[in-house]
């Protein structure tokens, strides 16, 4: 990329939505994962005909394109491995329409989650997934990424909400997908292609996303157990006897004490807890709902259970759930948090055996491991915690993630559930899908035959993920300025 | 004089600590009136992050997005990994300062014409970073965190607030609000 393109693309968007400087080019080539690279410039389109004609520039220069909303992933996705455009979607933030009555709305991709649910409170309607990082995660980042959350269990995951949307292709053509009814069955789903894609096959830039009605009853419940697999049975057992929950949470003792610690809950000190959801319209239904969840958690030794219905004490203890992945930097001194084999599903008659083979894993490779997440949809989560500035801890983290891999692809289970590949999960990822990897690479082409839109990334990432990039930590000794 | 940024570097750990979630500008005025990353919170500790390690050069605009911080703490209160974003805000001020490097930031600042010494700014300043001595009145750009409350209490309107980045506080506040209404 030289002088003259960033000009010419600095003329597209204008002066003040361009940026070049060390600094911000810096800042744009991290997320929330291990990974940094630096862009050649960073792009802020205001609408969508700015970005065809980004898209049109690149693809005939061949310059990468990468799409990034809020840069909250944590496997590298934004990271723009390979410099080039990193295109802030953010600046498209607007709602374009909240159909009540169709049960939908139309949005910008730059919108925040946290505020399409502000705006769509008032209609008394919400929209769904509710990931752990709706404060800042953008509608476009939540799409690339398949995003799901605490109420994916009721919800389903992003591709359970999303009907329709307008993509900007590498050439620059825009096209519309999918449809703005509740059901299509007009040929290939290709707006279902765009969920999880990661900014590989084209820039979405508006969407029109399914919205439920806000229930008008909500209870949430707690209980404890003194066996962390116990704990995971129990997860299998409310699913599997038919409750409607619609939050299902798990988190082991690392976790808590995290919280505790970060959040000063006073959440009681056991091996594990489960937190339990359910909703609807009228109050006995949401108790049979809850007494049929809680005698599952008894079944399983789940005891000291709690549940309220009052707004404030569910505030309060779902809080620690949300702060979660940033208080376990807290856990033990010395050790930072870092977001690594931080995501995958299994069958939910192997949660239990996965919860103890993460601290299992963990113990032969000198790291600590955390086994929490959204159980209730099959999805858990996991972080290496350990001393990042050792280049020794680096190894032992390889080999953590390799195993905690072998072993989910081992039951059946997948390499993410959620948070996506990006960079960090890609070795992994390729082995798991190893027979569909030349069919994914067919499709990329058919879509992107230049191989500008976030290249490098899932099945074409470096097979090494500690060397994919630079570390965003000091490992080794930190260099005098 | 201290080693070049030898407060900065003592904060290192806690920048490792960091998860980069950017829950921390989820509030920040100075994000939602820019909208771009390089004003956020996040954003002031990886390009600390850049200069510890060498990945970064300290030039003027570099430093003037490290220091232009309303000290709202909103940040400090999002962050649940608890880092001190403020405190490392602050003696970046100060390490920048050591290393003979100037920079607008957020301060007060004053006409020495226009003061009369009344010492009212002084007694306000909870920060204690108004002095007076021989050589005339001092405000400590470290520990001056921009509030505002000298300039608005000066009898003599002697003191002025250089807004380093062409936005005040008050103008940052409206922003905020009316972005939280139209939401
Ligand atoms: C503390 C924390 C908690 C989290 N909790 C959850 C959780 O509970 N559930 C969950 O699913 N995830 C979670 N995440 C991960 C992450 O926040 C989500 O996956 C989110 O969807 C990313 O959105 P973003 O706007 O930050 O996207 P980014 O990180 O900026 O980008 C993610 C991917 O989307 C692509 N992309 C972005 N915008 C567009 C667009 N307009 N068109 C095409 N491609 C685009 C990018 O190229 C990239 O590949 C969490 C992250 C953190 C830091």
């Amino acid at each position: 990329m030289n002088a003259r393109d960033i000009e010419k693309l600095r003329e597209i968007v204008g002066e003040e939505n361009a940026r070049s400087s060390p600094a911000d080019l810096y800042i744009y080539g991290a997320d929330a994962s291990v990974h940094a690279a630096r862009p050649d410039l960073v792009l802020v389109p205001g609408k969508t005909e700015e970005v065809q004609a980004i898209l049109r520039y690149a693809n005939a220069k061949k310059i990468p394109v990468i799409p990034r909303g809020a840069g909250s992933g944590m496997s590298g996705h934004a990271v723009p491995i390979d410099g080039g455009i990193v295109l802030d979607m953010k600046r498209m933030n607007r709602i374009l329409e909240i159909r009540p009555q169709d049960i939908l709305c139309r949005v910008q991709p730059g919108v925040v989650d946290d505020d399409l649910n502000k705006a769509l409170k008032p209609y008394g309607f919400m929209y769904p997934p509710a990931p752990a990082s709706s404060c800042i995660a953008t509608i476009g980042g939540e799409i690339a990424n398949n995003a799901s959350g605490t109420r994916s269990v009721k919800y389903g995951a992003t591709r359970d909400s999303v009907l329709g949307m307008k993509v900007v292709l590498a050439s620059g053509e825009l096209v519309k997908l999918g449809a703005n009814t509740n059901v299509e069955a007009s040929g290939y789903q290709l707006e279902r292609l765009m969920v999880g894609s990661e900014g590989t096959l084209g820039v979405i830039v508006e969407a029109t996303m399914k919205i439920v009605p806000i229930p008008k009853i909500r209870c949430l419940g707690i209980a404890c157990y003194n066996k962390l697999a116990d704990a995971g049975h129990a997860v299998s057992e409310i699913i599997a006897s038919g409750c409607s929950a619609s939050m299902i949470e798990l988190m082991d003792n690392v976790a808590i004490t995290a919280v505790n610690e970060t959040q000063n809950l006073g959440l009681p000190d056991v091996e594990a807890i489960i937190l339990f959801e359910a909703e609807g319209r009228v109050k006995d239904a949401v108790q049979a709902e809850i007494d049929a969840i809680q005698a599952a958690c008894e079944k399983h030794g789940g005891f000291n259970i709690e549940t309220s219905y009052d707004a404030k004490e569910r505030t309060r203890i779902f809080a620690g759930r949300k702060k979660l992945f940033s208080s376990l930097s807290r856990y033990k001194e010395g050790y930072a948090c870092t977001s690594l084999a931080d995501d995958m599903a299994v069958p939910y008659s192997r949660m239990a055996d996965l919860a103890g083979k993460i601290h299992e894993v963990a113990a032969r490779n000198n790291i600590i491991m955390s086994a929490y997440g959204h159980c209730g949809s099959g999805c858990m989560h996991t972080k290496i915690l350990m001393d990042v500035t050792k280049k020794a801890q680096w190894e032992d983290a390889r080999r953590a993630v390799a195993e905690i891999y072998d072993y989910v692809h081992s039951v059946g289970g997948t390499t993410s559930a959620e948070h996506g590949i990006g960079l960090s999960k890609a070795p992994a990822f390729k082995k798991e899908k190893a027979d569909s990897l030349e069919l994914q690479r067919a499709v990329k082409r058919a879509f992107d035959p230049n191989n500008i839109l976030n290249p490098h990334k899932l099945f074409d990432a470096p097979d090494d993920w500690v060397t994919a990039t630079e570390l965003r930590y000091p490992v080794g000794s930190v260099r005098e300025p | 004089m201290a080693a070049p940024y030898e407060r900065l570097k003592s904060w290192m750990h806690e920048l490792n600590l960091c998860i980069r979630c950017g829950y921390c500008y989820e509030l920040c005025h100075l994000y939602k009136s820019h909208a771009y990353e390089t004003d956020t919170p996040r954003g002031k500790l990886l390009l600390i992050y850049g200069l510890l390690t060498g990945a970064l050069q300290p030039d003027p605009g570099m430093v003037e997005k490290v220091v232009q911080c309303f000290y709202c703490k909103n940040c400090e209160r999002s962050c649940s990994s608890k880092v001190s974003l403020t405190k490392i805000f602050t003696d970046a001020k100060a390490d920048f300062l050591d290393a003979g490097i100037d920079f607008r930031g957020l301060a007060a600042r004053t006409d020495d014409d226009l003061c009369s010494r009344c010492r009212v700014c002084q007694a306000v300043c909870k920060n204690e970073a108004i002095s007076f001595g021989e050589d005339g009145k001092k405000i400590d750009i470290v520990k001056c965190e921009g509030c505002g409350v000298c300039a608005a209490t000066c009898p003599s309107n002697a003191i002025i607030m250089v807004e380093g980045f062409g936005v005040t506080r008050g103008e940052l506040r409206e922003t905020v609000r009316a972005f939280l209404e139209e939401v």
